[in-house]
């Protein structure tokens, strides 16, 4: 070991198989090559940024580097930190960044984190940019796990990177703090640069079904209470996933064994995608001894049907059937969890919609934009009345790239058509629609934007009246209310 | 009136009433048990019956369409199997493939270590096979392939009352062992939705209001030629009032009209399920009877526990046997249904002396000795069981009292509690022969203060076969022979 605690990490994998961390001085983390070059290419005197990529517990890699977005339209080329403080890091907008790093982490499939934060500071601020950076990624990891359904088991890794980069001389400090322990202190790692690290990741995909109802307690009251009846409802079902199989290209797999086993080491590099399945019990079996059903008197109820695509990387370092079902469960939990919270954002923002009690209404569909460069795709949610500009705008303004419109992928998931159940729709009355929105689905080409982040609510176009249960083959029976 | 009922399976090999346990198979069929929870939910807008009902209809044919469906799952207990009876007995791993019989299910089963029950039971291995019991779970797979449409939100704002439980789902099919899997998963779906509609008419018909009590099924082995039969009953309804179901079951089935077969006791217990009390039971059947010349054993029906000094944690060693005999035969009357109350402590014994008027206040917590008259109290006293007091004057007219026992033995065959001289045992059946007066008297000692070892129990002849020598014969003895209460 050298004396500053700097842990040489070999560049071929297999040598180091620490499996306990305590023997490590520090962490190593693998970075892409073009890291290094958008790094070098921030040119500004002060810049903060995400740092996004996948920690196991013997590596760690970081596949991309975002810097946060400038708060107002008329700044250019210093977001986030005035101008004029240049000369203190006082008037960082912690909030901010954290906001960012939230919003960012809504774009990632699973496997992918936001794992650290950058700072690039001129020489004479260096020392307190530690500080800040220490501050900063306690920030971003509090904020970006609020309302996180899933939970952390003992094998996550809670250390995060924080990398401080001298604008005169590109000097790198590459630092690690343990975000579970408040008081942790920094601990040296390793910063190396390599090509094609995720070049090939496996991924993970399936689909799942959702037909889920919580019913809305009499002394709640839509549509404020709306947020918890749903976060109650979504923690249940997000446990049973949590809790639930997964079979790995339809089979059950012991979790060590290596996903990737049986490939040659330096195989032509190519990224295999694997067919996971995930088996719940069809109901939890009751813990208390009751003899009737429980009967809850409600004011209303919240259906949620539908269908969401997921998608989880791994990192190629023997990663392990474990690891695997866990990051495509939490991609699950994830994505549902994002789009309803999306969903109840826009319902705050627009303020409560009369008309849209008893109407389906479509929560935002997820696309894909693959990542310039490497094999590995973001994702972002599109409301109905939005396009694909819509999505490159907000791809350009969160992550800083150009994305051109036809490689945005919509075909994973398809806009709703209105569920009719000819056989037991009973029509009651026609619903009182005030403004006269064309029934007919949108495909993202038609209508044009408008501003960004504001759209209408979709209406499925027919008064439909209800019948009971939901069924999991996806007709639904839906409970309107008149 | 409505029938409750599945009739399941039929032409199992006769088995004697003492053991229902062992001889269920059918050779060359398998037993398989599903198991699972369904969650029922639905939103009652009204409380008028008739849309109740409608509602109820509903959500149970709903469920109906979710069984049926693709995404419904089995879980080979134990084993790294999964079905999907829907597409076509498919399965995982790949090698199974449908139309491989299902006897190649057991032999993925991994079953666990059974070097423990082995020591204990070397003679009946043949009973512990898993001759086999498959157990699978109902699981749900909640990806999909196919046409993905985002998810939706609906909001209804209709006050109503939303009814949520989960319908415990157990079926049992019995099939020959060379059925293909798809004819088994065909075969199961099936029986999970008979059984929904049998909880269906179980709801329907005992629902008051927004109340809706839970269908509950139970499996009962029937006296050939019936067989394995499982009935729902819904929960929270004592035995007691669902006597008119059972009548017409009885009917039915031809049961006698006199003794329980479908109390919710009467319950068939698999061999694979340990009982959770702790208690042994029947250590009888692990002996082996006496030959007598001319002659044959006489055993009691059913099922039992086996009660002695010491155990849950009262000492009475030296003056608790009688109680002890006295709580096994409470254990017998509580296992075939007649009574739902628990077997009594030592306290409740003296209590219910005390409420009789037999004994003194001064009675409770003492450790006097009891005997077959006070026997005979508490049953009447507590359980509502009747008894003949047998009396001889001396032990050495036991020997002769064969006809008797036997015909206890045969007409009621309930646990005879003896006492006399200064000790109380249970009789559990005799051997005798008419012609030439041979007896034998198997006896289930209630002294016996080890643990729960049934090695040692049958070993040490602590339950055991003995001679007439074994009564002290000049002291007199009193036998409390309890009578069935004629009821279903």
């Amino acid at each position: 070991m050298s004396s500053n605690g700097y842990h040489r990490i070999s560049s071929r994998s297999g040598q180091n198989n620490h499996s306990r961390q305590s023997v490590r001085m520090g962490r190593g983390y693998i970075v892409e090559d073009v890291v290094e070059k958008y790094l070098s290419n921030l040119c500004a005197s002060c810049v903060t940024g995400l740092l996004i990529g996948q920690s196991s517990s013997q590596r760690d890699f970081v596949v991309l580097a975002v810097r946060t977005p400038q708060k107002d339209a008329a700044g250019q080329g210093s977001p986030s930190v005035s101008r004029r403080a240049g000369n203190s890091l006082d008037h960082l907008d912690v909030e901010w960044v954290t906001e960012h790093a939230r919003q960012v982490s809504r774009m990632l499939p699973g496997g992918l984190s936001v794992i650290g934060v950058f700072l690039v500071t001129p020489p004479e601020l260096s020392k307190e940019a530690q500080n800040t950076l220490r501050r900063l990624i306690f920030a971003v990891d509090k904020h970006i796990s609020k309302g996180r359904l899933w939970s952390l088991t003992e094998e996550d890794v809670t250390e995060k990177v924080t990398l401080h980069i001298c604008s005169k001389t590109r000097k790198v400090v590459c630092r690690t703090f343990d975000v579970r322990d408040p008081k942790s202190s920094a601990k040296p790692a390793d910063w190396k640069y390599q090509s094609g690290v995720c070049t090939s990741w496996p991924v993970l995909t399936c689909s799942v079904g959702l037909d889920l109802v919580f019913p809305v307690l009499e002394l709640h009251v839509l549509p404020q209470d709306m947020e918890k009846c749903m976060k109650e409802g979504l923690q249940t079902w997000a446990k049973q996933i949590e809790d639930g199989l997964c079979l790995i290209n339809g089979k059950t797999m012991p979790g060590e064994v290596e996903l990737l086993a049986g490939q040659k080491k330096n195989a032509k590099a190519v990224q295999q995608t694997f067919r996971a399945q995930i088996l719940i019990p069809m109901a939890d079996p009751q813990s208390e001894q009751r003899s009737t059903a429980s009967v809850k008197v409600c004011s209303g109820s919240l259906t949620l049907t539908g269908m969401v695509h997921c998608r989880a990387y791994l990192h190629s370092n023997k990663p392990r059937a474990k690891h695997a079902t866990e990051v495509i469960k939490r991609d699950v939990i994830n994505t549902v969890s994002s789009r309803v919270e999306m969903f109840l954002e826009d319902i705050l923002m627009e303020g409560e919609d009369k008309g849209s009690v008893g109407v389906q209404q479509v929560l935002p569909r997820r696309v894909f934009a693959p990542v310039p460069g490497m094999s590995l795709c973001v994702c972002d949610y599109m409301f109905p009345d939005e396009s694909v500009s819509d999505v490159s705008d907000r791809l350009k303004e969160m992550l800083d790239w150009e994305t051109p419109e036809d490689s945005i992928d919509t075909s994973q998931e398809t806009v709703p058509a209105p569920t009719i159940d000819l056989k037991n729709m009973v029509v009651q009355k026609n619903l009182k629609a005030e403004s006269t929105v064309d029934a007919r689905p949108k495909t993202p080409s038609e209508e044009p934007t408008e501003a960004p982040k504001s759209h209408k609510t979709y209406y499925a176009g027919v008064a439909m009246a209800a019948a009971v249960a939901v069924l999991a083959t996806g007709t639904s029976l839906l409970y309107l209310s008149d | 009136m409505a029938k409750s009922y599945i009739f399941c399976v039929v032409m199992i090999t006769v088995g004697s009433c003492t053991i229902p346990l062992i001889k269920v198979f059918v050779v060359g069929n398998i037993l398989l048990r599903l198991r699972g929870s369904l969650e029922f939910k639905c939103q009652l807008d009204s409380t008028d019956v008739p849309h109740v009902q409608k509602v109820i209809s509903r959500t149970f044919e709903a469920l109906g369409s979710q069984v049926k469906s693709e995404s419904l799952v089995l879980s080979l207990c134990s084993s790294p199997v999964f079905l999907w009876p829907n597409k076509g007995g498919h399965a995982t791993p790949e090698d199974l493939t449908p139309n491989r019989p299902c006897k190649d299910l057991q032999q993925l089963i991994q079953t666990d270590d059974q070097e423990s029950s082995s020591k204990k039971s070397a003679k009946k291995d043949k009973k512990n096979a898993t001759a086999g019991i498959i157990n699978l779970t109902l699981m749900t797979e909640v990806t999909e392939q196919g046409v993905l449409s985002a998810p939706t939100i609906l909001r209804g704002s209709k006050k109503h009352h939303f009814l949520q439980t989960t319908l415990p789902m157990d079926c049992v099919v019995s099939v020959p062992s060379s059925e293909s899997i798809s004819v088994v998963c065909g075969t199961l779906v099936g029986a999970l939705c008979s059984q929904l509609g049998d909880m269906e008419k179980v709801a329907l018909r005992h629902m008051k209001g927004t109340a809706l009590l839970i269908p509950q099924p139970f499996h009962f082995l029937l006296p050939a030629p019936v067989g394995l039969v499982t009935v729902v009953y819904p929960a929270g309804v004592p035995d007691s009032q669902l006597e008119t179901q059972r009548k017409v079951l009885h009917s039915l089935f031809e049961l006698p009209d006199n003794r329980p077969y479908l109390r919710r006791a009467n319950a068939l217990h698999f061999p694979d399920e340990p009982y959770k009390d702790g208690y042994l039971r029947n250590p009888h059947v692990h002996l082996n009877h006496p030959t007598l010349e001319n002659g044959k054993p006489y055993l009691v029906q059913g099922i039992y526990s086996y009660h002695h000094y010491m155990q849950d944690r009262v000492d009475d060693n030296g003056w608790g046997c009688a109680y002890r005999s006295l709580q096994t035969i409470c254990s017998w009357f509580q296992q075939q249904g007649y009574v739902e109350r628990a077997v009594p402590s030592h306290k409740e014994i003296q209590q219910a002396l005390v409420e009789v008027g037999d004994k003194q206040g001064s009675f409770l917590g003492s450790r006097q000795w009891i005997g077959s008259i006070e026997v005979a109290a508490v049953l009447d006293q507590l359980l509502g069981v009747t008894s003949k007091i047998m009396f001889v004057s001396q032990g050495s007219e036991l020997a002769s009292k064969g006809r008797e026992l036997a015909n206890h033995f045969l007409s009621e065959g309930t646990p005879i509690m003896i006492g006399g001289g200064v000790l109380a045992h249970t009789i559990l059946g005799v051997a005798w022969s008419e012609t030439t007066g041979q007896i034998r008297y198997l006896i289930l000692d209630p002294h016996y203060t080890g643990a729960e070892d049934l090695q040692v129990i049958t070993d040490k002849g602590w339950c055991g076969w003995k001679g007439p020598e074994f009564w002290d014969q000049n002291a007199y003895y009193n036998l409390c022979l309890p009578q069935r209460p004629k009821t279903i």
